[in-house]
């Protein structure tokens, strides 16, 4: 070992105690969701699915068959699946058209529009919580998978980001395709898109994370369990099973497990797009 | 150099009414595609964000309970709700919850997230891994935060007691006793300290190798260069994520509820002697649980000023900073 190594040593032990901290409770949930319920409960905390009496190999899938069939996580996983799947895209391109226009195309009242946007994001959601429901109720949605995707669909956060992103993009290819004949929207798929991948990265994924992460407003605006979302359904899973943590770690880790995969494939991507943005919360 | 700067002046100025006269009327039908490309977002924006706001404020003078008409009762939500403490018994209660957790978890979560970012920034091998096991938290949802730290914070068989144990200190029921509630939620905020963390690795990696190297050069210890250059050179980030931080904190609601949610029939009540009531947790509860909209609404425009104040003074004092 050299100097370096040897002075490094201090600092990488506090990364890993750190680290440790981090990802224990990650490892004890899906420890706890293989467990049958008896092995859960042991005075000295047991990582391996072990019976609690034999001390043999005992894991199951019970948990995850039991949350997904009986508690109804099996259909909010999929409620999940497509609300998300309808809500980002269309979410992407209507803030995309917008920013594109607020970054590009001038038009008059086009920037006291743009401060009147940016002054609407610091109102707190929770203010505008009781209105929305009551406009979801007038259009119809309540209680419905439209009624989250609707009032989710577009994000000034969003369209304040791409339009900073657009506005960094060299005039002059807009007007060489302006040349050869392209309009506004010819320019906007073939030109604009194609050199923002990176924003439309960042944004996709955040919006991704946060959409199927939310629990607030579907725990308002939907009643009927056919319709949770699966954040909503683990809540009342938690809520009505509380004494069964094994039930509940099933549910949690078919929450987590999909954000971490995406996390894991994208960490480069949503890293840099903290570090200029900041998570939407 | 100054004559291509004359030679270039007469190019250029011909160049633009030129494209104007060679699209004669583009300019009315541009006005138009600009008005087509942001009428969904526009659309969404009024009827989601600008009427809802604005509705807000009027049921704030109200008293509705969104199925009939609404009553107008003038200032009387908000007097109420601060000198009756009959009709909200823990509004004060929730206000105090609400600051206590904010100066708890906003410093407690910036220490760690800054001894992360630090930490990470000595290394080379291996900091993007650490990175991404210290972010994992940040993306797991807050109702799967919330069960996870349910089942560790369990008095009888959860880890953190055995962990706690093994150094000798004896077993707590973190999220029923009332004194433990508000370290307990700041430390799940801590955990998730991971945007942060980011934010500071990014304000680490701008200060310029030179300002290091020259406090090297004039003989500062390491202790010396963290608090004469890396603390007054990270100073915006860390105004920034203080405001940021403080804002999300007044605002924590999710977590909260799911805590302190369950026990089968048992109703959401925000933890033992409400001492986990946060404000907007109380807010929900008067919306959505007693169906008082109308002083729903008038608690959550207290919020808004509240916020707006916070956000106010903290930009003239960084202005007072800057100058």
């Amino acid at each position: 070992m050299n100097q370096t190594t040897v002075r490094r040593l201090p600092i990488y032990i506090a990364l890993i105690l750190l680290a440790l901290v981090s990802v224990v409770p990650f490892v004890w949930m899906l420890a706890t969701s293989f467990k049958n319920g008896p092995d859960v409960y042991t005075q000295v905390p047991q990582l391996l699915p072990l019976d609690k009496k034999t001390g043999e190999w005992n894991p199951t899938l019970g948990n995850y068959e039991y949350v997904l069939s009986i508690s109804g996580l099996g259909t909010a996983f999929w409620n999940s699946v497509w609300i998300t799947c309808v809500l980002v895209p269309a979410k992407l391109l209507i803030d995309a058209l917008a920013a594109y226009a607020f970054a590009r195309i001038p038009f008059p009242g086009r920037d006291k529009i743009f401060v009147l946007m940016l002054a609407g994001m610091m109102v707190p959601t929770i203010t505008l919580l009781v209105p929305r429901l009551h406009v979801t109720q007038l259009l119809g949605v309540y209680d419905s998978p439209w009624g989250i995707i609707l009032p989710n669909v577009a994000s000034v956060l969003d369209i304040f980001l791409m339009r900073q992103f657009f506005r960094t993009l060299p005039v002059e290819l807009e007007e060489a395709a302006r040349i050869d004949g392209a309009g506004r929207m010819q320019i906007f798929w073939r030109v604009i898109l194609p050199l923002s991948k990176p924003v439309l990265a960042v944004v996709t994924i955040t919006s991704f994370i946060f959409h199927w992460n939310d629990l607030v407003w579907p725990l308002i605006v939907l009643n009927d369990p056919q319709h949770y979302t699966l954040p909503l359904a683990l809540q009342q899973l938690a809520s009505t099973e509380s004494g069964r943590a094994y039930y509940i770690m099933a549910g949690a880790a078919l929450a987590v497990i999909p954000v971490m995969i995406v996390l894991l494939i994208f960490q480069r991507r949503i890293m840099q797009g903290i570090a200029f943005s900041g998570l939407k919360s | 150099m100054a004559s291509p700067v004359v030679a270039q002046r007469p190019a250029e100025t011909p160049a633009r009414p030129g494209r104007r006269r060679r699209r004669p009327g583009i300019g009315g039908r541009d006005h138009l595609v600009g008005w087509l490309l942001i009428a969904p977002a526009m659309a969404y924006f009024i009827i989601f964000l600008l009427y809802p706001a604005l509705a807000a404020l009027y049921y704030s003078f109200t008293e509705w309970d969104l199925h009939s008409a609404p009553i107008w009762v003038g200032l009387q939500n908000y007097t109420d709700l601060f000198f009756d403490d009959v009709k909200y018994p823990h509004f004060w209660k929730s206000i105090q919850v609400t600051l206590q957790y904010t100066l708890v978890a906003v410093p407690l979560t910036l220490v760690t997230a800054l001894a992360q970012a630090l930490l990470i920034n000595t290394i080379r091998r291996g900091s993007n891994l650490f990175r991404l096991l210290l972010f994992l938290p940040v993306v797991t949802a807050e109702a799967a935060v919330g069960a996870i730290w349910r089942w560790l914070y369990d008095p009888q068989y959860g880890l953190v007691n055995a962990v706690l144990g093994l150094v000798g200190i004896p077993r707590q029921n973190w999220l029923n006793t009332p004194e433990l509630v508000i370290p307990a939620l700041a430390f799940i905020a801590a955990w998730q300290c991971g945007i942060s963390m980011i934010i500071y690795l990014a304000g680490l990696k701008s200060i310029p190798e030179s300002i290091r190297e020259a406090a090297v050069i004039d003989g500062a210890g390491p202790v010396q260069r963290f608090f004469k250059v890396t603390v007054p050179m990270l100073r915006p980030t860390t105004f920034y994520l203080v405001v940021t931080g403080i804002i999300a904190a007044l605002q924590v609601f999710g977590l909260v509820y799911v805590i302190f949610s369950g026990g089968g029939n048992r109703s959401v009540t925000g933890g033992p002697e409400q001492s986990g009531l946060a404000y907007v947790l109380h807010i929900y509860l008067y919306a959505f649980r007693y169906n008082a909209m109308g002083a729903a609404c008038a608690m959550s425009f207290v919020l808004l000023v509240f916020i707006m104040i916070i956000t106010f003074v903290q930009f003239k004092f960084m202005k007072q900073e800057v100058s």
